[in-house]
């Protein structure tokens, strides 16, 4: 069984030493934190998108996190990637020298959804209308899936694993949990972990033709009301290294990943109404993490507004905690965030963090109501306690769920 | 306590000179070419016009219980391995605690014909005509997501599209998953499917050989785009073991390291290459006087094989002639992210049979190379210990260290 298999292993304890996050909301962590706990939504029509309803980024510069030089030809997506991970890198003092060779034992586990689909399509578009032989070879290298991570490694010369995994929108926590499993094996000494996506036609004409996007733009995850989502876009990445790594070069880890659970329904590209995944997941990471559910101070979920996943959740999760979840603070920030797809996960690891750190989790913007019986709220919601859970379910029947705990010697 | 040992328990592969563990196998060590003429889109007007394409695939063959023609060809392409695999592997899945049995698989494409179709339909009409489920089937997530659909696989089930490196990557985290008991039984390879998309990209950068693929050769001129699929079933060896399986190889550990130097050229001197193979080593408890075969990642471009054979160099020292090392590109071309994933099943055939697969299309050798290529002529070496290359854009290196089972 798991837990006596990982019990006896003496494993290291992971920590999280910081982390960077580009969003919506708010780029860097300040920004980021304080429009969360003002509730702050950055859905809203998006220009750009032909005035839908996006979590929008809209124009940036990445000239203040990335300079100049080399940014020209990185896509949108790999934009905010290369600057989440700068943030991380820079608050953990593990940013290279730009002339320098790198590290061989820093590396990045990225996850994403559509990846650059975007730049697959403007490549594909040009061969079909210009004609193949004016289609740039330089743009190629930005068509393969894994390219964000690549180029976030050329950036930031990270030497170690460079590694995609796409999970749907539960990408960020079997990310972060891939990068925890690289740390135990000694494979690494620090990894950067999370998730990424860009917002565009493409990804939103999907979003719009699959049904998942909210027709009036008002994301209202577990809201009585709620009628679909709307794409967000960004990235978040954590660095996590060992404590043994941490308290060796003086960092003070924040936080501590615990148990993970990865559960796929397989009925096909669905969500499973039964709920039988995302409780499994749910109860894989707590018994890795050798907790009760009692435990669980908090919750951050994986609610975008589906009606038919925001069910789906609320049923996991009375599955798993009882009628005890009606007490237990949940906040569901794609409300804030929009779905951003493979770095939802992220990100919602992320705001676990820093709610943990303040023991109040984030307001659940606009959120006026729920059919659901889960304890959500307009208002920031205080809470006492050490452990937190995080999930991510995705529309095609993959579920992941994350335990962190704040960090305790 | 230690670590669990995992063992490959089926073999399931398409592919363009054969389909199925023993016609796969018996074409490969007689290095039968699948290069031919691309016939899947009008190369015409492209720079190159060859192709390992998968001739004759009849997805309803293999795709059963979902809808065949609901998903794109890499996911039925990684059905039809996997159901071999499972075949192959005797498993009766219900005998497996549900949520123990995992899939986890890689790519370079996914399902890029949802973006040949989209845009065939917006140069058309309009973007409005593209049919919803085209963008619920293009996210390369949707592989593993048809796999485990379609055999009821129900614990995690990841994409790791690594490109190139990618059915590596896949099946290092499977071994990841079985050694520290978080599975029972995973499926794990990786698929692509021929797509107009990838054979552009790599047209425009000059890298596709005209006629044929001759890696290591000193007038080779380049990799041919392929597809296919390979899929292994892997478990502990405790369950193997308990259920009577037949054991092809064991996985000894793997490595993975970036160049972070360039998205589509290597390190000059293969450094990333080198840590890669050390790793693995590492990780299987075995030295260079252990390996006696390499599965090189041999794409058959010139700097690809100049820079590989100077990474065996850099670590074989003086025996680096003598350690074998071939590529089974030079037969199947490059099948992408399939790829590392059907040159894991030929190293799992070649310490299980104790014969290698040749390099074919050899005539003239590379003193830039200088290493044993195995030219066109298979060899039977019985080797104890292989490492299975694999490279990758984005400057990703793939190790894989497969072990006889003893």
């Amino acid at each position: 069984m798991p837990v006596s298999v990982w019990g006896a292993m003496n494993n290291p304890r992971i920590a999280v030493t910081g982390a960077g996050v580009i969003s919506a909301i708010g780029a860097g962590l300040a920004d980021f934190t304080a429009a969360l706990w003002a509730g702050k939504s950055g859905i809203a029509a998006s220009e750009r998108l032909g005035g839908n309803a996006a979590g929008d980024i809209g124009d940036f510069n990445p000239a203040p996190w990335l300079g100049n030089k080399g940014v020209r030809i990185l896509d949108r997506g790999t934009r905010f990637l290369c600057i989440a991970s700068q943030m991380a890198l820079a608050e953990t003092n593990l940013l290279q020298d730009p002339a320098g060779d790198g590290d061989p034992d820093l590396g990045m586990f990225s996850g994403t959804m559509f990846g650059g689909i975007h730049s697959i399509t403007a490549f594909d578009w040009v061969g079909q209308t210009d004609g193949p032989s004016l289609v740039s070879p330089m743009e190629f290298p930005n068509t393969v899936i894994n390219a964000p991570a690549g180029q976030a490694a050329i950036k930031h010369k990270l030497r170690a694993v460079n590694s995609t995994v796409c999970c749907g929108l539960a990408s960020g926590l079997y990310a972060i949990d891939n990068a925890a499993w690289f740390l135990r094996f000694g494979r690494a000494k620090y990894l950067l972990a999370g998730g990424m996506e860009e917002v565009c036609e493409e990804s939103a004409l999907g979003f719009r033709t699959m049904g998942l996007a909210s027709p009036t733009g008002n994301v209202q995850p577990f809201g009585t009301a709620r009628n679909g989502t709307a794409p967000g876009e960004g990235s978040a990445m954590w660095m996590l290294e060992t404590e043994e790594t941490a308290r060796g070069r003086g960092m003070t880890p924040l936080f501590e990943v615990l148990g993970f659970g990865g559960a796929h329904d397989a009925l096909g590209l669905t969500y499973n109404r039964r709920a039988e995944g995302a409780t499994a997941a749910m109860e894989q990471a707590l018994e890795m993490s050798a907790l009760a559910a009692d435990a669980i101070a908090c919750i951050i979920a994986s609610a975008n507004g589906s009606p038919v996943g925001d069910e789906m959740e609320a049923r996991a999760l009375r599955n798993v905690f009882g009628d005890r979840i009606s007490g237990i603070p949940v906040c569901a920030p794609k409300a804030s965030l929009g779905e951003t797809m493979g770095s939802s996960g992220a990100m919602a690891a992320v705001i676990a963090g820093l709610a943990l750190d303040k023991q109040e989790l984030p307001p659940t913007a606009g959120f006026s109501g729920t059919d659901t019986g889960l304890l959500l709220s307009a208002l920031p919601q205080a809470f006492a306690g050490e452990y937190a859970l995080i999930n991510a379910f995705s529309c095609d029947g993959n579920n992941a769920a994350l335990v962190i705990r704040k960090w305790t010697n | 306590m230690a670590y669990q040992r995992v063992v490959i328990t089926g073999i399931g592969v398409i592919s363009p000179i054969a389909s199925g563990k023993d016609e796969f196998w018996k074409e490969l060590l007689a290095g039968k070419s699948g290069v031919r003429p691309v016939q899947s889109f009008d190369s015409t007007d492209y720079a190159a016009h060859i192709g390992g394409e998968v001739l004759g695939f009849d997805p309803s063959a293999h795709v059963k219980k979902l809808p065949f023609d609901s998903m794109g060809r890499a996911s039925q392409l990684a059905i039809g391995a996997a159901r071999m695999a499972l075949s192959d592997s005797g498993i009766d899945l219900a005998s497996i605690a549900p949520r123990r049995a995992g899939v986890a698989m890689g790519t370079t494409s996914g399902e890029p014909i949802y973006v040949e179709q989209y845009n065939d339909i917006r140069k058309a009409s309009s973007p409005a005509d593209v049919p919803a489920e085209f963008f619920a089937r293009y996210p390369c997530h949707v592989m593993p997501a048809h796999v485990a659909s379609e055999f009821g696989l129900h614990g995690a089930a990841s994409m790791i599209p690594n490109a190139c490196a990618a059915g590596n990557f896949a099946i290092g985290h499977a071994f990841d998953l079985l050694r520290t008991g978080r599975a029972d039984f995973m499926v794990a390879g990786g698929a692509d499917a021929f797509s107009r998309i990838p054979y552009l990209g790599f047209a425009r950068l000059g890298a596709i050989a005209p006629v044929k693929c001759q890696p290591f050769d000193k007038n080779r001129k380049g990799m041919v785009p392929a597809e296919g699929a390979g899929i292994l079933t892997l478990e502990t060896l405790e369950q193997a073991k308990a259920r009577g399986a037949k054991i092809y190889a064991e996985i000894l550990g793997y490595g993975v390291t970036c160049d972070a130097h360039h998205m589509t050229s290597a390190h000059s001197q293969g450094e990333g290459g080198v840590r890669a193979m050390v790793a693995a080593m590492k990780e299987a408890g075995v030295s260079t006087g252990d390996i006696g075969y390499i599965s090189a990642h041999g794409t058959g471009t010139p700097t690809n094989d100049r820079i590989e054979s100077i990474a065996a160099h850099t670590l074989f020292g003086e025996r680096a002639p003598l350690v074998p090392m071939s590529s089974i590109k030079s037969m199947l071309g490059h099948t992408m992210g399939a790829a590392s994933a059907i040159e894991a099943i030929a190293c799992a055939l070649a310490v299980q049979t104790g014969w290698i697969p040749p390099t074919i299309n050899h005539e003239e050798p590379d003193p830039d190379c200088g290493l044993d290529i195995v030219p066109n002529v298979c060899r039977r070496v019985d080797p104890r210990v292989v490492l299975n290359n694999a490279y990758a854009f984005g400057g990703n290196n793939a190790c894989l260290c497969v072990g006889r089972y003893e």
